[in-house]
């Protein structure tokens, strides 16, 4: 089994997570939206696989690089 | 007496260089997964085009007790070859001889590649890999005995000057540290090799002693590092795609900046209008769009070579081809800091902007710029100045420059993103201004929205007043821009531009003021 870590590209805060830990998502899947500069960023999904782990909750804020997720595949 | 005898042995050791480092030293480099220098330089170039250059080139070899044991070739293997039938120059550290660490001769065929391709203006491809000088030399025979004369030229002052004349990529095989390293940032393209090379100033020995830090040299200088830290453009899967990398950039380029850049049939229409091209701008601006497809969408099919993803993510910079003309593509990536300027942004638009003006390759741009990045950490990374530098890259530029305002243009970071008689198109679902709508309210109306009951909301209704009274028809009647487009009209009017620049691009050839530097 391997595990992908969802990186955040940006620093921002947590606006809706669209996933569920267990739910299985496709590569490009939007795991959850942060909030950054005024615009709404998509976090997805860099695997096929399920949802093994969702660190962050809304409103929560998040750093570039910072793992936001984990996905077993 | 014929000269047979000296033949024969010009012969021998011409044998000998070929040999490397012996069936050892090539099983041992085979044995880390990676190609040897012949290996490289024939998988680069058209086949059979190699033209090695000092192939005789060695140094006499001795042991403890000053017996001679025979000659080491140079660890340096040079030559010109043929990249598409164009003529380049290529050279690289034979790592199958003692670490690729120079040997006397290495160094010399080293640094003449650059004189070379100086000479014969034609481009210099450099496969590195080694660790540039030892202290073990200083103190052997033919060693340093002081250095190089107080008057001599600087080394490294070829190394500068290349840059301005001629195309220069290097590629990183394996470890690449110390000299190799500065030759490796000192490219208008680099490339590494994902699974065999690393880039370090200082290896994990080093580093060890004098910081007491214990990192392997992939954790120092991988290519999960040098994406992200700029030092290299690209990162490719292996060697080959490496090398592929290198053949497919210098397909955009002139042989020098005395000769145009390569045009070439293309079989993409000129009329080609994608009709995705209408909806790709959501009206909503807090929502995000692949500028990516954008730019595909309108370049020639296939012909986007993107460089630096990684780094200063925000900003997209690569070459492209529009009715066969090479031209250098830059746009806004909305999904990271709405594709504000940052600080590494900033270094990317800079540097690419020079490469450009350099070679007089046009450029294409597509704006959707917010502003430089704002924060505190925007703030200590000094990102105002980096900003400005790109600003005046571009304010200097001298090559025919097409600006396409495709969504947003605020603040002075816009700038940028016109070089002097700029082409100036808009599309329709452009906005600019000194500050974006939201952010520009809040501090314009703060005393209308403090004093009112619900502040929250009032601005807000300020904010969808002002949204509503906003339009791309006053630009064009003005003539703000030159024209507004439909954006499926991209295409059709940017191969009509590029037949218009022709007469330019004729005139621009020579070197400029201001060349990239590393």
């Amino acid at each position: 089994m391997a595990t992908h870590n969802v990186e955040s590209e940006v620093t921002g805060s947590v606006w809706k997570v669209q996933v569920e830990v267990g739910d299985s998502v496709s590569e490009g899947d939007v795991i959850l939206i942060l909030e950054s500069m005024k615009m709404e960023i998509p976090v997805e999904s860099p695997a096929d696989g399920t949802v093994a782990e969702l660190r962050v909750q809304p409103e929560e804020a998040v750093q570039e690089d910072q793992v936001v997720a984990v996905i077993e595949s | 007496m014929s000269w047979a005898k000296e033949v024969e042995e010009l012969k021998r050791r011409r044998e000998l260089a070929k040999q490397q480092g012996g069936p050892e030293g090539i099983a041992k480099q085979h044995g880390y997964g990676r190609m040897t220098i012949r290996e490289r330089i024939n998988t680069l170039l058209d086949e059979g085009s190699f033209q090695e250059q000092g192939k005789a080139t060695a140094v006499p070899d001795y042991d403890d007790d000053d017996n001679f044991l025979g000659f080491v070739p140079a660890n340096y293997v040079l030559g010109f070859g043929r990249i598409d039938d164009r003529r380049v120059v290529v050279g690289g550290e034979d790592f199958t001889l003692k670490g690729g660490s120079p040997n006397a001769a290495g160094l010399r065929k080293s640094i003449y590649a650059e004189h070379l391709a100086i000479q014969y203006k034609i481009p210099l491809v450099r496969m590195l890999e080694g660790g540039g000088g030892s202290v073990k030399s200083s103190g052997k025979r033919g060693g340093s005995s002081g250095g190089d004369s107080v008057f001599s030229e600087p080394r490294f002052k070829v190394i500068a000057d290349a840059m301005g004349q001629v195309p220069v990529v290097s590629m990183a095989g394996g470890a690449v540290a110390g000299f190799p390293a500065g030759r490796m940032a000192a490219s208008h393209f680099s490339v590494m090799s994902a699974d065999t090379a690393q880039i370090l100033v200082a290896g994990p020995k080093v580093v060890e002693r004098a910081l007491g830090v214990d990192m392997t040299k992939d954790e120092l200088g991988g290519a999960h590092i040098h994406a992200k830290s700029g030092v290299v453009d690209n990162v490719a899967a292996n060697e080959t795609e490496a090398l592929m990398q290198c053949r497919r950039f210098l397909s955009y380029l002139p042989s020098s900046v005395y000769q145009r850049t390569p045009r070439y049939p293309c079989d993409d229409s000129s009329e080609r209008m994608e009709k995705d091209l209408l909806d790709v701008i959501p009206r909503d601006s807090r929502s995000v769009f692949n500028m990516r497809t954008v730019i595909e969408m309108v370049v020639d099919l296939d012909s986007f070579f993107e460089m630096g993803k990684d780094f200063g993510r925000s900003q997209i910079v690569g070459l492209a081809r529009i009715d066969g003309q090479p031209v250098g593509i830059l746009a806004n990536n909305n999904r990271v800091y709405a594709g504000a300027m940052t600080a590494e942004a900033a270094q990317k638009y800079r540097r690419f902007v020079e490469l450009c003006d350099t070679f007089h390759i046009p450029v294409v741009n597509f704006i959707d710029q917010p502003g430089f990045m704002i924060g505190p950490e925007a703030e200590k990374k000094g990102t105002i100045r980096y900003g400005m530098a790109a600003v005046a890259a571009a304010a200097q530029a001298t090559i025919p420059w097409c600006a396409i305002q495709v969504h947003k243009g605020f603040g002075v970071a816009t700038a940028a993103h016109y070089a002097p008689n700029a082409y100036v198109l808009a599309w329709p679902s452009v906005e600019s201004g000194a500050l974006p709508l939201e952010g520009g309210v809040a501090v314009a109306f703060h005393r209308e929205i403090e004093a009112a009951e619900d502040p929250v909301a009032k601005r807000t209704e300020i904010e969808e007043r002002l949204r509503a009274a906003r339009s791309p028809f006053p630009r064009a009647e003005s003539f703000g821009v030159h024209e507004l487009i439909d954006p499926r009209e991209s295409r059709p009017t940017l191969c009509q531009w590029i037949d218009w620049i022709q007469p330019q691009l004729d005139e621009l050839k020579g070197s400029v003021k201001f060349s990239m530097r590393p």
